[in-house]
């Protein structure tokens, strides 16, 4: 192997390596704010247009917030107060179910990016069979367009 | 007096569009092609009308004539005059009007641009597009939003003025503008599409003419949306810039179409393929800025920023259903002549890149589209009432950026045709040693998580990769290095990355915190600690304002605040953001003290937030560069085939 080829080695050996030292080391710990942070970012303010717990201002937002904080400080884990929360407010939650029709918002696009790939493999296929030569076609429309560049019409 | 004279210019700007557009198509269908220089004066009488309407509404607003029932609605004598200036876009009727006003003087501009070319049949379907869609704009004013309706004052009435939060920050001057100047920009390159399938000329002349005109309005979009996440940074109390909000999204959606756009018709440009999906993206790009429009005005969607319920729906989705049905028919219909000529003989080359890059720009468009708008299909289909919210699109788009950021390492190096390992491994090497010196780098100061260091290498492994085209430029051309569109691309490309870093380290680090403190107690939060001094009352001419004192790292007292208005219920918050270049502490008044309890204050400590902005600045900035011609090469340029010639015979 040539030294750029190693060098190259190393260079993916680094980048896993740290991606794997930012996986298992988990960093400063969470602190209970952090988290009351994340739940009320996942849930919709009832009474709001459009803005979750976290965001909104609003009376009932900052009960909920106040809530999910008491709830943390009493030893309730996320998923506990998650429950909670779907259990009191009805259509709050910010992630869609992967249940019912709700699911297809998840598996459509997913499915629509594998169908698009798959037309662009097959598109990149059906191009590598057709050949790489010029034909005599290529050769005249390569012979009208410098005509046309050489005192052609104006406009394209 | 001013509500009739405004009337009076919209029903002329609307009766213009519509005897232009009648008046020139009929020329075209006839052969009589001189009548198409009349495109001129029309475009003139439009724009002249167009500012007519626009100067009464504002003087009707400076004067307090609350005779025009919008003065009445959304002026007041109370407002300060910068945004009693800017309340004319502050409501649906004046957002029309400025609308109509920017597309009056791109119509304007375009006809004085091409005015030795409007005989040209290309040129003419084009003017013939603009001014139908003007025609659309102004019969929404002439009717169903109409800016100029009247009103019976009672004596001594005053309005509620604009908004609250559309009064406390100078951002609401400027993003609004810059936003429909690239929003409506997209309509120059839509109707010079449409032209080009009307004329049945589908060659590249139709984007090259427009190429300017579309990097115009795309550089104005990106800059529009960045300072509408700025304005809501600054003046929103939440601490966040970016909540994937329908209208956030309906000014998305035509940028990742148009983006997605810009990059392929470069592969037409050199290879002469792609022609129906070039025509298909910079529709699509239109259609989605009327879609977004409709979303965002009729009611709908529910938004924070929408305004309140209008009639106007209907009209546009119906011009959105008209936009799809004639592009469409004339794409069918024009089978034949989109044939492409060319073939893409590896995936691993520059075209193969700007395919896949189309691919995942059209993904992220379609989940984008799909989150906005599948309430209202789950609601249609079942009853049910569901929310699809930030979480959602985090999710769903961060694959796919981390994707777009590795495109944006590797195409850049790439050659047209056909690529070789070898030539690979010697242009990526240094941006790979960037991309892990970044990841190296954002673990020593102790980012965590394989997302965030993920973005953070391939961020580095992009910047690389743009760096050395620049470099390698200016090495081989000195300053002509920085201009043209692949170098300005390039440099557009440095200003993403910041973005993409600045964004994944602000979503994936932010800290908040909510504290009642004491008079003179202190709280700390990731590294930073707040001091509460105590309040101070402000009276205004329009509004009280309660300020929090709030010392910030014993640097400088910050001042949050709330504002009372007399005329709305709602009070208004206002933060006030500790800046530097390593985070930001964003503080905001939630509550005012209540019984004896002191205040709730919100801390928010997001890192690297000031290089969203700068990101901005340098993208803005690759625009302009990338406007000014490189290397000049005709489209026609056969550069390639006689390459290909040799690899045969090899």
């Amino acid at each position: 192997m040539s030294r750029r080829s190693w060098l190259w080695v190393v260079v993916f050996g680094i980048g896993v390596g740290a991606l794997v030292v930012a996986a298992i080391d988990d960093g400063t710990p969470r602190t209970n704010a952090d988290r009351a942070y994340d739940v009320a970012n996942d849930y919709a303010c009832p009474v709001c247009d459009g803005q979750s717990v976290a965001e909104s201002d609003v009376s009932i937002a900052r009960e909920i917030r106040r809530e999910i904080r008491t709830q943390i400080d009493e030893g309730r884990s996320d998923d506990q107060i998650r429950d909670f929360l779907i259990g009191s407010y009805p259509d709050i939650d910010l992630n869609p179910a992967g249940t019912g029709i709700t699911a297809l918002v998840w598996i459509v696009p997913v499915a629509a990016l594998i169908v698009g790939a798959a037309a662009l493999a097959a598109a990149f296929r059906h191009w590598s069979v057709l050949g790489e030569t010029a034909d005599a076609r290529d050769a005249a429309l390569v012979a009208q367009r410098m005509a046309e560049r050489d005192g052609g019409p104006p406009g394209e | 007096m001013n509500g009739q004279l405004g009337y009076f210019f919209v029903v002329v700007g609307f009766a213009t569009s519509v005897v232009a557009a009648a008046t020139l198509s009929l020329a075209i269908l006839t052969g009589r092609r001189r009548v198409l220089k009349q495109a001129l004066p029309y475009a003139s009488v439009l724009a002249i009308s167009a500012i007519g309407a626009f100067v009464v509404m504002e003087r009707a607003l400076i004067t307090r004539d609350f005779e025009v029932a919008y003065v009445a609605r959304v002026g007041s004598h109370a407002t300060p005059a910068l945004y009693n200036f800017t309340s004319i876009w502050s409501s649906l009727e004046g957002s029309i009007l400025l609308w109509g006003l920017i597309l009056a003087g791109y119509i304007m501009v375009v006809a004085m641009r091409f005015r030795s070319r409007l005989t040209d049949e290309l040129v003419g379907w084009a003017m013939v597009t603009l001014f139908v869609v003007a025609g659309f704009f102004f019969l929404l004013m002439v009717g169903p939003a109409n800016p100029f309706e009247t009103f019976n004052p009672p004596p001594g009435f005053d309005g509620p003025g604009p908004n609250p939060l559309l009064q406390n920050h100078i951002l609401v001057a400027v993003h609004p503008p810059i936003l429909y100047l690239g929003y409506v920009g997209f309509t120059v390159p839509f109707a010079f599409a449409i032209a080009a399938l009307a004329t049945g000329r589908l060659g590249e002349g139709w984007f090259v003419e427009t190429r300017r005109w579309t990097l115009f309005a795309w550089g104005f979009l990106t800059t529009g949306i960045l300072l509408g996440a700025w304005w809501s940074y600054e003046v929103l109390g939440w601490g966040g810039y970016w909540a994937w909000d329908p209208v956030e999204n309906a000014s998305f959606l035509p940028w990742l179409t148009g983006t997605a756009y810009l990059h392929s018709v470069m592969v037409q440009e050199r290879r002469g393929m792609l022609r129906v999906w070039n025509l298909s993206l910079i529709c699509a790009t239109f259609s989605l800025t009327i879609l977004g429009t409709f979303l965002t005005r009729s009611g709908v969607i529910e938004s924070v920023h929408s305004f309140s319920e209008s009639s106007i729906g209907p009209w546009l989705l119906a011009f959105f259903a008209l936009v799809v049905t004639v592009t469409v028919v004339l794409i069918g219909t024009r089978g034949a002549l989109l044939a492409s000529p060319g073939q893409i003989d590896t995936p691993i080359s520059r075209e193969g890149a700007f395919l896949v890059n189309n691919l995942l720009f059209a993904a992220f468009a379609f989940v984008v589209l799909l989150g906005t708008v599948f309430p209202l299909i789950v609601e249609a289909v079942n009853d049910d009432r569901i929310s699809v919210g930030g979480p959602y699109f985090d999710r769903m788009t961060m694959p796919i950026g981390m994707l777009l950021l590795f495109m944006m390492g590797v195409a850049p190096v790439l050659p047209w045709r056909k690529a070789s390992a070898e030539t690979l491994s010697k242009r990526l090497f240094w941006p790979a040693w960037c991309g892990v010196g970044a990841m190296l780098f954002s673990l020593m100061v102790g980012a965590r998580g394989v997302a965030p260091v993920l973005a953070f290498g391939l961020g580095g492994f992009a910047a690389g990769s743009a760096a050395r085209q620049v470099i390698l430029a200016t090495r081989r051309s000195g300053w002509r290095g920085f201009v043209g569109r692949t170098n300005g691309g390039m440099i557009v490309h440095l200003g993403v990355v910041i973005i993409a870093v600045a964004f994944a380290a602000s979503s994936s680090f932010v800290r908040q915190g909510e504290f009642q403190l004491d008079v003179g107690e202190t709280a700390t939060l990731a590294g930073h600690t707040v001091t509460y001094l105590g309040l101070e009352e402000i009276e205004h001419a329009e509004r009280l304002e309660i300020r929090a004192l709030v010392e910030v790292d014993n640097k400088g007292v910050r001042t949050p605040a709330i504002s009372l208005y007399p005329s709305g219920s709602q009070s208004i918050g206002t933060p006030s953001v500790s800046t530097s270049l390593v985070d930001d502490v964003h503080l905001s008044l939630v509550t005012l003290p209540e019984d004896g309890t002191p205040p709730v204050i919100r801390v928010t400590v997001q890192p690297l937030i000031v290089w969203l902005w700068i990101g901005g600045g340098v993208m803005a900035f690759g625009t302009v560069l990338a406007a000014f011609p490189g290397r000049r090469r005709r489209g026609t340029d056969p550069v390639s085939s006689p390459a290909a010639l040799e690899e045969v015979d090899v």
